[in-house]
């Protein structure tokens, strides 16, 4: 297998400098690799990037310089209006704040992600909620939700379009160890069935998940791990 | 499920599990709606309100005989009188002159129809009773002053009837009329009377008409009438139509020119409220951005619950709008309001218009931003 | 530490405090405008009603009623010729000179204009004719140093004039259009007028023909001074009118009408000191000798109509859009402090009493509100005079009581359209807000 085609994101020498005059250097640099099918964690202390970095990669912010090659293509030239386009259509995200629409109900929730994105199948969007175990709560508002049900949603949300690449931000950060576990008990599920995973995390439990680690510091690659 | 259910779905989702932001939403738009409607009701009926208060300064047209004749006939004047708009026609009053004597002074009595001269003449101050039984006399106060005679009184009446045989009366005061002007020094009595102590019928010398109508419609109603009854002349009081258009259109434009700064303060307070209840919503935006919604389609969702609430805030704002007009209407002319219904669609229009760029300023400035300057801080 | 926070709050919050310092500046500004034109509605609309003429009418006492009779028995014409005759020699009189005394009683700045008539009867060309001599445009000085021009050409506003205005040093003459006609004459003409037993003969040129709808069409106006001396009663007139501005009358009013002496001293001087018709028309009889002045009932009672209804409709008017603006801005408040919501329970998780979070709410609101207000004022002073410009052509004079009116207003506007929403964060539990509602 051609090694270039199997690459689904590529990073080539991205950097992002935020303010008047190049302050703050928040990226330099990067360049990163991620194969279809890898689970790859990007690490580091507050303030090392990471969520600039995931805002890149989820289309959600282009870099200062560089090139960021997304399922063969260059995001960094494209239109706003193609950016979300490829959002819809190549990524599924996961927030550490959960972000859920306050006013719909958890299946509703999953249905606008499908409403967005095409077709609005119930049935589809209820067996996402089952694949998270949250069947029955299908009809709660995010409000009557606990903090794991509703990252969970998120996660159902996240999936529900076959993304080529679930993008999570501190995904447990905002959870109790019983439900860190669920949570990650359900993206290891994911990248069984052969999703790519992408989670940025300061945390080192989440991180020793993935196959394959990044270290990040004052936005630079300081160490890439391979686990097992 | 469709898309248009889903989309009605998320609509409704919105409108109802955010009941107290969509109730600020709707009360905004409502009173807005209630001051544009209440107040474009009030301009558009202010003349025809006015106009009949205006009516109180008397006649705004005579009739006089036309040629040479003195006399007009009251079979001409029934005639013109049903030219006249029936339901702004307030009162015609014929007045007939004599010349009688009391006591060797000489007098002028009027014959008239009192109930049209209250109409006519709102303004005559009667000290005691109108005239009400055949031989009753209403009196000048310059005559009462002179005979030192008052209302209960009895007045003695000579002059002269149509074959110049000489009648005479004793007549009992039923009051004494303060006008200020002419009439302080005439008798007046019914028409009737005059007619049986004259022994001649059927005319009159000059007859008053209170018409509700500018001085536009009063010039077209008597050319019609001149054209059609001959034998009366029309003639407008000046003096009390220009200066009722004048002093009218003044009121107008103030009205008018209070309306237009209200409305626009009002719009511009709706508006803000509705910017500020989206503005509070940047975040939902974010997300529904980075879920991969388009821009158009977030524009389309809250263009969506804008129109429905001002279409509800409108309709809500055409009742209580009709109910502002309405009591300002009964508390300062004691009159209902006429309702313009063509000011419906115009006012939930405006309602439409002004919510919907009240929420697309705030919706456009949010998609602009990337979503994830949006989802990032609290 | 409240301090700091209340700056904290006003620096960073910026955009959405100015949005409510904005919407209160609309509001105040609204308020003052509309309270401008209301406080001084009456002022302008009276003044508009001055077209309606004059609204008393002055004249000698004792004769007032034989003087009009006599004009209306002479049309007549059957056997009333000795009591005309009587009629003339029992006829009292105004001196003209005594006139401008009217400019100087109590209530002398509401005496808008005046003019005096001598009539007299004439031949012109075989035809009997009224020659009525007046004011047209008389100049006055007042002893006080101050000067005034009054007369026709401003007490008859609705006069339709083909030609010019007649001048009072001229031997001019302005005929009604009946007049004009049944002569044959029209401006420029020359004609003579003599009286009937010829002792007074005069050649006036016809300076301008009057429409006016009334019975002035019917007789030839000329200055009050070539009737003075056609008819030898020099420094003479028969009658004034005067239109004054008034004050709606009422039950007081009505009282001292009937008798000024049936009130008490209190009630008196209240009434002596309110333009009412019937005070000014004490007053002028104060200082013309002889005189009687009555009120034209048509002008003045009408006048009170409308002058209460406009002054009811405008009050109406500005309450109830005071109510709608206060709602409005009340909403405003409410949504702002909604969209605050976390930030509120954030103050509450961390141990800030209720109490606590709601005055530093309603301080910031109060201050901004207070900002806002200050800059409506002004606006709202613009809107009150672009208002009185368009609409009357003159200045709004706006009350000083405006000012303490708007004051409470705002601050009553503001807290209590802050009520609903400081109940409400005062009933928001952290825990929900911060659970992400």
């Amino acid at each position: 297998m051609n090694e270039l085609e199997n690459n689904i994101l590529e990073l080539k020498d991205v950097s992002m400098i935020y303010g008047a005059g190049g302050q703050v250097k928040a990226l330099q640099n990067i360049n990163l690799t991620v194969v279809q099918g890898e689970w790859l964690a990007i690490m580091g202390p507050s303030g090392s990037g990471k969520t600039t970095m995931m805002n890149i990669i989820g289309c959600m912010d282009r870099p200062t310089s560089g090139a960021v090659i997304l399922d063969g293509q260059d995001i960094t030239k494209l239109s706003p209006r193609a950016l979300t386009a490829i959002r819809r259509d190549k990524i599924g995200l996961i927030f550490q704040q959960f972000h859920l629409i306050p006013y719909l109900t958890a299946l509703e929730n999953v249905m606008v992600a499908q409403y967005y994105h095409s077709m609005i199948d119930e049935a589809e969007a209820l067996q996402a909620l089952t694949r998270v175990g949250l069947q029955d709560r299908a009809k709660h508002l995010p409000r009557q939700l606990s903090g794991g049900e509703q990252q969970r949603v998120c996660i159902a949300r996240a999936l529900i379009n076959y993304p080529k690449l679930i993008l999570a931000d501190e995904p447990t950060g905002n959870l109790d160890e019983a439900n860190e576990k669920i949570v990650l008990d359900l993206l290891r599920r994911l990248h069984a069935e052969g999703s790519t995973i992408i989670v940025v995390t300061h945390a080192p439990e989440v991180g020793e998940h993935a196959e394959k680690t990044i270290f990040l510091e004052h936005g630079r690659v300081v160490k890439t791990t391979r686990n097992r | 499920m469709t898309k248009r259910q889903m989309y009605m779905k998320m609509l409704l989702s919105s409108l109802l599990r955010r009941r107290s932001r969509m109730t600020v939403a709707l009360l905004a738009i409502a009173i807005g709606a209630t001051v544009l409607l209440g107040m474009m009701t009030i301009t558009y009926d202010i003349p025809r309100q006015m106009g009949r208060e205006f009516r109180s300064y008397g006649a705004n047209m005579v009739f006089v005989a036309s040629g040479k004749d003195a006399m007009l006939k009251l079979t001409d004047v029934e005639k013109a009188a049903a030219l006249l708009p029936q339901e702004s026609l307030l009162g015609v009053a014929p007045y007939r002159y004599e010349a009688v004597r009391s006591n060797m002074q000489p007098y002028t009595v009027a014959g008239t129809l009192f109930d049209q001269v209250k109409k006519t003449s709102p303004y005559w101050n009667v000290e005691g009773g109108w005239p009400s039984e055949e031989n009753e006399l209403l009196i000048g106060s310059d005559v009462a002053e002179f005979t030192r005679l008052a209302p209960g009184n009895t007045m003695t009446i000579t002059g002269r009837d149509a074959r110049q045989r000489r009648f005479n009366r004793e007549m009992t005061i039923s009051g004494v009329v303060r006008t200020g002007s002419v009439e302080d020094g005439f008798l007046f009595m019914r028409l009737d009377t005059m007619e049986r102590l004259t022994g001649r019928s059927g005319e009159a010398e000059v007859v008053e008409v209170s018409i509700a109508a500018n001085e536009a419609e009063l010039s077209a109603l008597a050319a019609r009438i001149r054209e059609r009854v001959p034998g009366i002349t029309p003639r407008l009081v000046k003096r009390v139509t220009q200066s009722e258009t004048s002093v009218l259109s003044k009121l107008q434009a103030l009205v008018t020119l209070v309306t237009l700064v209200v409305l626009v303060l009002t719009m511009i307070c709706v508006a803000t409220t509705m910017m500020t209840v989206v503005m509070e919503r940047r975040k939902e935006i974010g997300l529904k951005k980075a879920i991969g919604a388009e821009n158009r389609s977030i524009v389309a969702e809250f263009l969506g619950e804008g129109l429905c609430l001002a279409i509800l805030g409108g309709l809500l704002g055409v009742v209580f709008g009709w109910g502002f007009a309405q009591t300002i209407s009964m508390n300062v002319f004691g009159r209902s309001i006429t309702f313009n219904f063509a000011l419906v669609p115009v006012t939930i229009l405006t309602s439409v218009v002004v919510t919907a760029a009240a929420c697309l300023i705030p919706v456009r400035r949010a998609t602009d931003v990337e979503p994830a300057l949006v989802l990032r801080g609290e | 530490m409240f301090c700091q926070m209340l700056k904290g709050a006003l620096m960073r919050q910026k955009g959405k405090l100015s949005m409510i310092a904005f919407t209160m500046a609309l509001g105040v500004s609204l308020a003052t405008a509309m309270l401008g034109v209301m406080m001084d509605v009456g002022d302008k609309v009276n003044q508009e009603l001055k077209t309606y003429g004059a609204n008393l009418s002055v004249v000698p006492r004792g004769t007032s009623f034989l003087s009009e009779l006599y004009e209306l028995e002479e049309e007549d014409g059957e056997d009333t010729a000795p009591n005309a005759a009587n009629a003339q020699k029992a006829e009292k009189y105004l001196a003209e000179d005594e006139l401008v005394k009217m400019k100087m009683i109590f209530w002398a700045f509401n005496i808008v204009d005046f003019a005096p008539f001598l009539e007299t009867a004439a031949v012109v060309g075989g035809q009997p004719v009224t020659l009525v001599g007046t004011w047209f445009d008389k100049h006055l000085d007042l002893p006080t140093g101050e000067s005034v021009d009054t007369g026709m050409k401003r007490l008859k506003s609705w006069w339709d004039v083909t030609g010019e205005w007649c001048r009072d040093d001229e031997d001019g003459a302005m005929l009604g259009q009946n007049l004009a006609a049944k002569l044959g004459l029209k401006a420029g003409d020359f004609f003579e007028a003599a009286t009937p037993d010829g002792a007074g003969r005069k050649r006036l040129e016809v300076r301008a023909i009057v429409n006016s709808g009334g019975k002035e069409d019917d007789q030839a106006f000329v200055p009050l001074r070539l009737v003075q001396d056609m008819s030898n009663r020099p420094g003479l007139v028969q009658r004034v009118d005067v239109s004054a501005l008034t004050t709606p009358e009422n039950d007081l009013a009505r009282r001292a009408a009937q008798d000024p002496n049936s009130l008490s001293r209190k009630e008196w001087d209240t009434w002596y000191c309110t333009a009412y018709i019937s005070s000014i028309a004490y007053q002028i009889e104060e200082v013309v000798t002889g005189s009687r002045a009555k009120p034209v009932l048509q002008v003045a009672e009408s006048e009170g109509a409308i002058l209460r209804k406009t002054q009811l409709l405008m009050l109406l008017l500005t309450v109830l859009s005071l109510i709608c603006s206060a709602l409005a801005i009340s909403n405003l408040v409410t949504a702002s402090v909604m969209e605050r919501s976390s930030e509120i329970g954030l103050l509450k998780a961390i141990g800030a009493t209720g109490a606590a979070v709601a005055l530093l709410i309603l301080t910031e609101i109060v201050l901004t509100s207070m900002l806002g207000g200050t800059a409506g004022y002004f606006v709202g002073l613009g809107f009150a005079q672009i208002i009185g410009r368009t609409v009357f052509g003159s200045a709004i004079a706006v009350k000083g009581l405006v000012v303490p009116l708007v004051a409470i207003l705002v601050l009553l506007v503001t807290l209590l359209g802050s009520l609903p929403a400081v109940r409400m964060l005062l009933s928001l539990r952290p825990t929900e807000v911060l659970h992400g509602r």
